[in-house]
Order: structure tokens, then C-alpha cells, then sequence
């Protein structure tokens, strides 16, 4: 390209501002999502970073298990306490300053309301409050250290939210309420409220011990080690480690940090981004069809300007390259515009999770480079990219197309008819069966994926032969509706088929995600409605109401305590551990299961689960399968303790209910445990007991308890699907942005249409149409195009949500649900927001000088 | 002077009409004090080289423009002292257009053309009039098809029969034949020519042609906004001569 066209698409950019300001703000807001996602990923990881760091300030060695047993569900996972006396023998080495032990746990505490603090989320911690000032994170701010049994220092930012005060009695239920008494406040650090959103709370050594350790005393986390002035970590580390028993292992405090960072980065963290990455991605993939449009009509109506170049003389690439440099120019602007949207992004969105109850730690914001130059890329590659086809149907442009009226309107069709359809027809008729068949054979999630995929491209490559017949379909009552102005509106909505299918298909990906992820969304939900009537045989659940590492579950004894009870009939509690078994680290359900009988239902049981014994395990029917183990057979179970033995399968049952995948004995487990605590507490009454006389008295009995909350059945079903609806919520807020992308095409479009109808809408009021009329033709055009998209979207995304369900449900356990309601209020809002992406366009289009519109020249 | 007379009498007016295009050194007079009757039942073609106005007359005239100064007349109805809504109400059911170029909405059938602004007021055509308008107009065997498939002169023939559905009280005609060849603008101005004569329908036509001029009542000549002159009964022969007349005046 030479400076001629470069000279004339700059000039064309600046001539047709308005008409690219649509394009530019797709991109825009796509490249702010992409870059706010990258910088609060950045962010959270150096917030993350910067918290253990401080956690880890003073501390120089960390002494403790090498041996750590993970599994799906434990965060970091599970340790073997140390021997606390391990602390004395540490003093005596040489260099050593201070060596004390940190017992650490669950530990939730009741604000001056009597309700929980915390626990959506973040860490509720307990532990000892370490005396050596230099190795205790903590400082205290208002206050006195623990000293007496009882006597707790709690961190500012939990005593605030629970309105405690220094000399406050409240519970700490560790999960066995323990009554304690505030004696201090601290901040973490100089001037933090706590440890990012967590909340600590700081007993004596020996309150800790007793309550959080399994043994009651002797036994620690870890023991820290804080180094003389003059040895460095590595050399205390070095000297510490022969001096350590088998299995103990002595790592520098940087090293811990860079363990806790990379452990969150490399789950929570990565998770987390790589899900906003991919509602980035929807957004900017909705973009490069309403940025695609944008160029493809901007090239239609410059025809007669691009074919006097060619007449003049402007080879093919000139004038292709001009319109590429447009794109460039669009692309690169917007996405710099982009980028500083993206900072305010990264804020709104770091808002939005703690708006919805994911608290995130507060600190400066990070921008990396990668986080600069790749969105920067990204939108500057999508807007070249959307324009490249336009730009090649420029530099086609005959020559004497100058010398000939061609109606834009109409320019750009047919041609390529057959291909499309046979292409189109091609990709649905073979990606549906192949998302039928992964959904309903195997199942297998990557073969529905690819179907899915397929028919996605399949739907929009024969949008535009669908939306004529699609567009007059729908548009069938308007005419009755809103009179001629009604048949003017559906038929300009059938006028280009291409272009309405391209602008609809950006709102049909995007009404389609939604449609999918509330398709699925209602799927678990009745799953575990499902899941909840045919496994939970009780009256009552005693649960807690927290998600994530917050909460500290229920007492053990709380199902005895109730037992006691005359209006109960039977309880049984249901409680988490982590195992090796055959080396892979596995979820257990420690229970009784004895009592499971009449509440806990697992289905047809072979063999006997009142046999397990303390070598004995139950394993689900599906689980037993997939390893091809049978009645009888024995595998190796290892404990986080470090013991291991043979344990026999006892029991097969149905999975897919309550229980998860391994069932032991309390009997089993207890030599084992670590922090007890009971998941969940099922209750049966006697007969003749209502529902709310039992649920009253259980709730009395659970007062000593620190009250964890009681539900019926149905509101038990319904709580453990409220998870569903907070991701859901999460889910339709990141939508919203590529619909909002959408919308902008849709308006986008249309006023390019009204720009070219200019002669024709002229005409309308010449010869007596009202504005009110004008508008609302052009209202409802945009409500047909975006009721188009959106039934397309429904339809589309119903399909794939019913495939992927069924794909992702390898158990077969799992239910489809189609949520009507849900449903209708996509559809209605589908239709809403069409009309007001219209107000614009048909507001331009009122304004019109008639005058100037019919001039003849 | 009665309402019947007004309606009989004059179908459109203006009185001492001025307008002004643009402002201070810019400032062109398009319209210099013109006070002009539109007869009801008859044809006034208005003549005038490029810049003479009388473009701007019609429009102003029709309620598409509004006058600097003075006042226009449909009727016994002031266009100046109405809302935009009033105009439009006011245009589509006693005013007829037919323009130039691009009169016909494409995405609408001839039919739906012709009735389109019955349809815009919701109101029912008078079918025995439609039908013998489609008869005169001679396109019966077309009116299903969209207008991109019809020649130039049909596509103005439908336009004129538009024009003339909601029977009203005055057509104005913007160089209806200026796009045609002079067989379909001969056919075109005959139409017109036969609504007046047949249907006692007042038209207002701008043309610089002389021979468009031939098949008129009257011709007005305004040149430089000003109304210069007038001719009853004219013909292609003396409208040429006069046009010349007021060229070699001029240079």
C-alpha cells in the first residue's frame, strides 16, 4: 500500500466516524473485558502473593510432614501433624531464635447476632496466637493476648462484621461450640483488617491444641522457626533438616509463600480466569460478526466510490488494502480505548464477585505487559480479521460499477447461495448426530463438544438462508399490529437476508450461551432435587450454610445429641475425609452406616454395609467399575497420618445420591482423623411427629451446638441447588456483555440501514407517514432481527444444553430439566432489548429532513 | 367568498411568499415576493431555468418546506401555522406527489404502492376508484410485482396513480418526466392530463421541458424567485420561444 490509500481510507475514517462508531465500541468493550480479565487475574495472584508473603514475614523456616495427601475438593491438601516437642529440640540448635508450633483449623465464629461469621468462600480459621511477635503475623491493636483457657484474639475485620468488641462472649464452633471470650483485636500486619477476607481467631496453645487437634494434645501443624540475625533461611533450613525424624521435612519461609501462591494460582486462580477468559472470548466472538456487518455494508455503500478508484486506476490490492487499513486503524484505536476500559473492568468485576459473595483480597492493581500487549492483539487481529472478507469483496469492485445505480440495499447476495446451503447443510448434518451421539452413547463430553461446535457454525452459516422465511414468520402479526408500517417493517427485515442473519446471529451466540448454561443450570438443580428425594429418606437436615474453605461443619455428637430427643426417631451424620486408596488420593463419607438405613438411602446395596468394620469399605457401584473391583477384593487405604492398610469392599452401592463414592466406619476412621466434623446431619422423626413440632425441638437441642441451621426436606433440596443459582447469576452477569455487543451490532446496522434508506424514508414522509409511524417501522424491524436471533438462540441453545447435559452425565444419574419460565424471560427480554437497540436508529430516522431526502441529487 | 368556492375555486396558494436559503453572505433568495393560485380542475406547469425557484415554490407550496415570510394555502388551510404531525396528516390525505426519481418503496408490491398512503391513515380505499385508476393507469397485469421489475415509465405511471388514490385536492408533479424517454413521458403527462380533464383533479407540475409544459392549462415562468410571467393554453413552440426570449434578457 502506498501513501495514496493509506491518505484515503484515513480520510474515509474520518469522513464515516459516525457509521465505525459501532465497530469501535464492540471491540472496545470486547478488548476491556479481555484486559480486565488479565489484569485482575495479575492482581489477584499479586494480592494473593503479597498476602503469604506477609503471612510468612517473620517466619524463616517452616518444619513439618513432607508427606501431603490430595484430593479433589481438599485445597493444598492434607498434612500429618508434627510432634510439638519437635519445638524444644529445635531450640537447641544454633541459630534458631524462636521454634513454636502452629496448630491450625477450621474454626467459625458467632457475631453478637448469634450468626456465623463469614464462610462464603475465604478461610474461617483457627489456631493458637503465636507469642514470638516476629513469627505471629498478627499484631495485636486493641486488646491483650489469649492467656486463660477461653480467651480469644480475634482479627478486626471478623470482629467488625460480627460486631465484637474486646470483652464480647460469643461461640467459636470448631465445629463443638466452644463459649469463648474477646480479649483482643488484632490487624494482620500493621494496618490490615485480617488475612485478605479470612477470619482467625487466636486461642491459647493449649485451647488450640484441645479443640482443633484430634489428639487434644502434643500435636501441631507445623512448628515455625524464626532464625538469629546474620543466619539466612537456606542455612537454618540446612541445619534444621538432619536434625528432624523420618518423614518431617524443614522448608525456608520463601519457599512456603511461593508453595501457598502456587498452589492458589495453579487451582482457584486458573479456574477463575480461565472462566472469565472464555466469557471474554464469547464477547469478542459476538464483536467480529457485528464488526464483520459494519464493514461488509460500509463496502456496499462505498461501491461507487471504489470503482472510480478502480477506473482510476487503483489495482485490486490498493483498494483492498485501504479498507484493511480502516479495520487497522478502527481496531487499533479501539483497542487502546480498550485497555484502559479494562482497568476499570478489572475493578468492576473484582466488585461484581464480592457483590455476589466470592470475596476477593483488596490491593493495588497489577498490570502485566502480557496483559497489555496480548488484548491489544487480540482485538487489533479480530477487527483486521472481521474486515478481511468485506475488504476482498472491495478490491473486486468492478470498475464500472461507478457508472451504474446499484442498490445497496440488495448488494452482496446471491452468488454464493448453493455453496452456503450445501456448506450449512454439511456441518448440521453432521454435527447434530455426532452431539446426539456423545450425549446419548458413551457419553463422552469432547465428541458432544465437536457436534455442538459444528452445528453452531452449521446454524450461522445458514442463518441468512433461514432469516428471510425466519424474519416473515415471525413478523406475520405485524402487519395487523401496526398497519402498513408493520408490512414496511417486516419486509425491510427480510431485505437483506445476509445482513440480518449476520446481525442476529451475533444475539443468537450469544441468547444461545445463556439458553445453554440456564438449560444446564436447571438440569443440576433437578438432579439434585432428584438427587435429594431419592437418597434422602429423612425429615431433616442440619447443615451449614457456607461454600468453598469457609464453615467448620458440624459437631460429630450432634447426631447423637439428637438421637436423644423423643421426637426423633433416628439420625445419622454424614462426614468427609481424605484417603489413599490404591495411591489415588479419594473423598471418603465417614459415617455409621448402620444408622444410614430409613434416612440415607444408597440404592440396591450388595453385600452389607453393617459389616465394614474397621477394614471394611463400601464403594459405589460405578466408582467399583471404572477400577474393575469386585464384592470381597481388598485394596490398600493410606491415611493422612501416614498409617496404611488393607481394607476389604464390603458393600457396593448406587452412586450418585448423598454418600459419594467411598463409604467407612466412624470406627475406621477415627484412629486417622484430623479436625472432625460431620458435613451434614440427616433426621428422621418419629411417626406422628409433624415436620415443624420435630424442627423445633431439633433446633432447641442444636442451641449448645452454635445453632447450625435445620431445613425440611424441600428446603434442603432447594439450598444445596442455591449454589446453582449463584453461578448462574455469575454466569448471565459475564453475558451480558457480549449481549450488550450484540445489541450494539443490531443498532449498529440498522442505522447504516436508515442512513441508506435516506431516499426511500423520505419518500414515506413525503407522501404522508407520521414520525411516530417511521419509528416504529424502524422499531420493530430491530425487535423482528432481534426476535429472529433470539428464537434461533433458544432453539440452539436448548439443544446443546439437552447434549451436553446428558454428555457430561457419565453416572446416568443425572436429570434434564427445560426451565419454561426461565426461558420466556430470555425470549421477552430478547424482544426488549431489540426494541430499544432500535430507539436510536428510529430516532435518527424521525429526524430526517424530507427535503433533503428526496432531492434528486 | 364560501368554503365551496375556496374548494371549487383554488386548490392551492401562495400569498407574498419569500424564503430564504442560508444566512449572511451566504444568504440566497429563492423566493422573492410570489404570490401565486392553483385553479381546482386544472394543470399549471411552473417553468424556470436552474436557480429560478421553482423547485422551492412546489415545496413550499406542498408543505414540505416552510416559507421565510408570507403564507401557503391548501385549500382553505394555512400550511405555516401547523405542527409537523398536522403537515403529514394534512399531506397524505389532500395532497398528491410525484417526484423525479425513486418514488415507489421497494419492498412494496404496485398495489400496496398505490394505496400506501390510504394505509399510512388507516383508511379503506374506494375500491371502484382504485379499479378504475389501475384501468387508466394500465398496469392491472402488474400490480403484484415490486417496482425494481417494472420499466422507468411504469414505475412513474404507479407513482401517478398514488398520487391520484385518495382523491386529492391538489397533485404536484416534480419533473415527473425528467428520468424518461419521451414515449413513457409522453404517456405519464397524458395520464395527468386526463385527471384533470376526467376526474376534475388540480395539478401542479415543476418541469424545465417545454414539451411537459405543452400539456398544460397554464404555464407560470419564474426566473430568479420572481414570477415573471404567465401563458394560457401553452405549447412546446411558444414556450421554447419565451424560455429563449428570457435567456438572451438575462445575458
Amino acid at each position: 500500500m502506498n501513501t495514496a490509500t493509506l491518505r484515503l481510507s484515513l480520510r474515509s475514517l474520518r469522513a464515516h466516524k459516525r457509521r465505525l462508531a459501532g465497530t469501535l465500541l464492540s471491540i472496545l468493550l470486547g478488548v476491556s473485558f479481555l484486559t480486565g480479565t488479565m489484569v485482575l487475574g495479575d492482581t489477584l495472584r499479586a494480592n494473593f502473593d503479597t498476602l503469604f508473603a506477609d503471612a510468612n514475614a517473620g517466619t524463616d523456616v517452616v518444619v513439618r510432614s513432607a508427606d501431603v495427601l490430595d484430593s479433589q475438593g481438599t485445597a493444598g491438601g492434607v498434612r500429618a501433624p508434627v510432634e510439638t516437642a519437635l519445638a524444644d529440640r529445635l531450640r537447641t540448635i544454633p541459630g534458631v531464635a524462636a521454634a513454636e508450633p502452629s496448630v491450625q483449623g477450621a474454626g467459625q465464629l458467632l457475631g453478637s447476632d448469634g450468626k456465623p461469621i463469614g464462610g462464603q468462600g475465604p478461610p474461617t480459621l483457627a489456631g493458637n496466637w503465636l507469642t514470638d511477635g516476629r513469627l505471629n503475623p498478627y499484631r495485636l491493636a486493641e486488646g491483650r493476648a489469649p492467656a486463660a483457657p477461653g480467651e480469644v484474639v480475634v482479627n478486626r475485620g471478623a470482629a467488625r462484621t460480627g460486631g465484637l468488641h474486646v470483652g464480647s462472649t460469643t461461640v467459636l464452633r470448631t465445629p463443638d461450640p466452644v463459649p469463648v471470650t474477646v480479649v483482643g483485636i488484632a490487624t494482620f500486619g500493621a494496618s490490615a483488617d485480617g488475612m485478605g477476607p479470612s477470619t482467625f481467631t487466636a486461642m491459647t496453645f493449649a485451647d488450640a491444641e484441645r479443640y482443633l487437634t484430634p489428639k487434644g494434645a502434643g500435636q501441631a501443624g507445623s512448628i515455625q522457626v524464626r532464625a538469629v540475625g546474620g543466619v539466612s533461611q537456606r542455612e537454618l533450613a540446612d541445619r534444621i533438616a538432619p536434625r528432624l525424624p523420618g518423614g518431617v521435612q524443614a522448608i525456608t519461609g520463601a519457599a512456603a509463600t511461593q508453595e501457598s501462591t502456587q498452589l492458589l494460582s495453579g487451582r482457584f486462580l486458573t479456574m477463575f480466569t480461565t472462566l472469565l477468559l472464555v466469557f471474554a472470548g464469547i464477547a469478542l466472538l459476538v464483536a467480529t460478526f457485528t464488526i464483520h456487518n459494519t464493514f461488509a455494508i460500509v463496502v456496499a455503500q462505498r461501491s461507487r466510490e471504489n470503482a472510480l478508484l478502480r477506473a482510476l486506476g487503483a489495482v485490486r490490492g490498493q483498494v483492498l488494502g485501504a479498507t484493511l487499513a480502516e479495520a487497522l486503524a478502527v481496531g487499533l484505536l479501539a483497542s487502546l480505548g480498550g485497555l484502559l476500559g479494562g482497568i476499570g473492568v478489572a475493578t468492576g468485576l473484582k466488585a461484581l464477585f464480592s457483590a455476589l459473595g466470592f470475596a476477593l483480597p483488596t490491593g493495588g492493581t497489577v498490570i502485566s505487559a502480557a496483559a497489555v500487549l496480548l488484548p491489544l492483539l487480540v482485538g487489533t487481529l479480530v477487527a483486521v480479521g472481521s474486515a478481511l472478507q468485506p475488504a476482498v469483496r472491495a478490491g473486486r469492485t468492478a470498475p464500472l460499477a461507478a457508472l451504474r445505480e446499484t442498490g445497496v440495499d440488495r448488494a452482496g447476495q446471491g452468488r454464493s447461495g448453493t455453496v452456503r446451503v450445501a456448506l450449512g447443510a454439511l456441518l448440521l448434518a453432521g454435527g447434530a448426530p455426532v452431539a446426539v451421539l456423545g450425549a446419548t452413547d458413551g457419553p463422552s463430553v469432547v465428541l458432544t463438544a465437536t457436534g455442538a461446535l459444528a452445528v453452531l457454525a452449521g446454524t450461522v452459516v445458514l442463518g441468512p438462508v433461514a432469516a428471510a422465511l425466519a424474519v416473515r414468520t415471525l413478523g406475520a402479526p405485524l402487519p395487523r399490529l401496526r398497519g402498513v408500517s408493520g408490512v414496511l417493517a417486516r419486509r425491510n427485515a427480510a431485505r437483506n437476508p445476509r445482513r440480518t442473519a449476520a446481525t442476529a446471529s451475533a444475539l443468537m451466540i450469544g441468547v444461545a450461551v445463556v439458553t445453554l448454561f440456564t438449560v444446564f443450570g436447571a438440569s443440576i438443580r433437578a438432579t439434585l432435587d432428584d438427587t435429594v428425594s431419592k437418597s434422602f429418606a429423612g425429615d431433616l437436615a442440619v447443615t451449614t450454610a457456607s461454600f468453598g474453605a469457609g464453615g467448620s461443619g458440624i459437631s460429630p455428637k450432634v447426631a447423637d445429641a439428637l438421637a436423644g430427643l423423643p421426637e426423633v426417631r433416628q439420625t445419622v451424620g454424614l462426614g468427609r475425609g481424605v484417603a489413599r486408596i490404591d495411591g489415588h488420593g479419594r473423598t471418603l463419607d465417614v459415617t455409621d452406616p448402620a444408622r444410614l438405613p430409613g434416612i440415607v438411602d444408597l440404592g440396591r446395596v450388595d453385600g452389607s454395609l453393617d459389616a465394614l468394620g474397621t477394614d471394611g469399605l463400601a464403594v459405589s457401584r460405578s466408582e467399583a467399575q471404572q477400577h474393575g473391583w469386585r464384592l470381597g477384593q481388598t485394596v490398600t487405604v493410606g491415611f493422612t497420618d501416614g498409617a496404611s492398610g488393607p481394607f476389604t469392599i464390603r458393600a457396593l452401592y448406587e452412586g450418585g445420591g448423598l454418600a459419594g463414592d467411598y463409604v467407612v466406619t466412624r470406627q475406621a476412621w477415627a484412629p486417622h482423623r484430623g479436625q472432625d466434623a460431620d458435613t451434614m446431619v440427616a433426621v428422621g422423626l418419629r411417626d406422628g411427629v409433624s415436620a415443624a413440632a420435630g424442627k423445633a425441638a431439633v433446633e432447641k437441642a442444636l442451641v449448645p451446638f452454635g445453632s447450625p441451621q435445620v431445613q425440611d426436606r424441600a428446603q434442603y433440596a432447594k439450598s444445596a441447588a442455591s449454589g446453582v443459582d449463584m453461578m448462574l447469576s455469575v454466569v448471565y452477569a459475564l453475558l451480558a456483555l457480549a449481549v450488550l455487543i450484540a445489541l450494539l451490532g443490531i443498532a449498529n446496522t440498522l442505522t447504516l440501514a436508515v442512513h441508506e434508506r435516506t431516499r426511500e424514508l423520505g419518500l414515506l414522509r413525503a407522501v404522508g407517514q407520521t414520525r411516530a409511524q417511521l419509528r416504529a417501522m424502524v422499531r420493530w424491524e430491530s425487535v423482528l432481527v432481534a426476535a429472529f436471533g433470539t428464537v434461533g438462540g433458544l432453539g440452539l441453545g436448548a439443544f446443546l444444553g439437552w447434549a451436553l447435559v446428558r454428555a457430561s452425565d457419565s453416572a446416568g444419574t443425572g436429570s434434564f430439566a427445560i426451565p419454561p419460565g426461565q426461558l420466556a424471560v430470555v425470549l421477552a427480554a430478547g424482544l426488549l432489548a431489540g426494541a430499544v437497540a432500535g430507539l436510536r436508529p428510529a430516532g435518527r430516522a424521525a429526524r430526517l429532513d424530507v427535503l433533503r431526502a428526496i432531492a434528486t441529487d | 367568498m364560501t368554503t365551496l368556492d375556496v374548494v371549487r375555486g383554488t386548490a392551492a396558494r401562495v400569498a407574498d411568499a419569500v424564503k430564504v436559503h442560508g444566512v449572511g453572505g451566504t444568504e440566497v433568495r429563492a423566493l422573492d415576493h410570489v404570490t401565486v393560485d392553483f385553479p381546482a380542475g386544472r394543470f399549471t406547469a411552473i417553468m424556470g431555468p436552474s436557480g429560478s425557484g421553482k423547485s422551492t415554490l412546489m415545496h413550499c407550496a406542498a408543505g414540505l418546506d416552510t416559507l421565510t415570510a408570507g403564507s401557503a394555502w391548501i385549500g382553505d388551510t394555512e400550511l405555516g401555522p401547523l405542527s409537523d404531525r398536522k403537515l403529514t396528516l394534512l399531506r397524505r390525505e389532500r395532497i398528491g406527489f410525484v417526484f423525479q426519481a425513486f418514488n415507489l418503496v421497494p419492498t412494496l408490491t404496485v398495489r400496496e404502492n398505490i394505496t400506501l398512503p390510504l394505509d399510512l391513515a388507516g383508511a379503506a380505499p374506494d375500491r371502484a376508484w382504485l379499479e378504475a385508476l389501475i384501468d387508466v393507469v394500465g398496469l392491472g397485469d402488474r400490480l403484484g410485482h415490486r417496482p425494481s421489475e417494472l420499466s422507468g415509465g411504469q414505475q412513474q405511471r404507479v407513482a401517478v396513480a398514488r398520487a391520484l388514490a385518495g382523491r386529492p385536492q391538489v397533485v404536484f408533479a416534480d419533473e415527473p418526466t425528467g428520468n424518461l424517454d419521451s414515449q413513457s413521458g409522453g404517456e405519464v403527462l397524458g395520464l395527468l392530463r386526463r385527471s384533470v380533464d376526467e376526474m376534475g383533479q388540480a395539478v401542479v407540475m415543476v418541469t424545465h421541458d417545454p414539451t411537459a409544459a405543452g400539456w398544460a392549462d397554464e404555464a407560470l415562468f419564474l426566473a430568479d424567485g420572481r414570477l415573471v410571467d404567465r401563458m394560457e393554453r401553452p405549447s412546446a413552440g411558444l414556450v421554447l420561444d419565451r424560455m429563449k426570449a428570457f435567456e438572451r434578457g438575462r445575458s
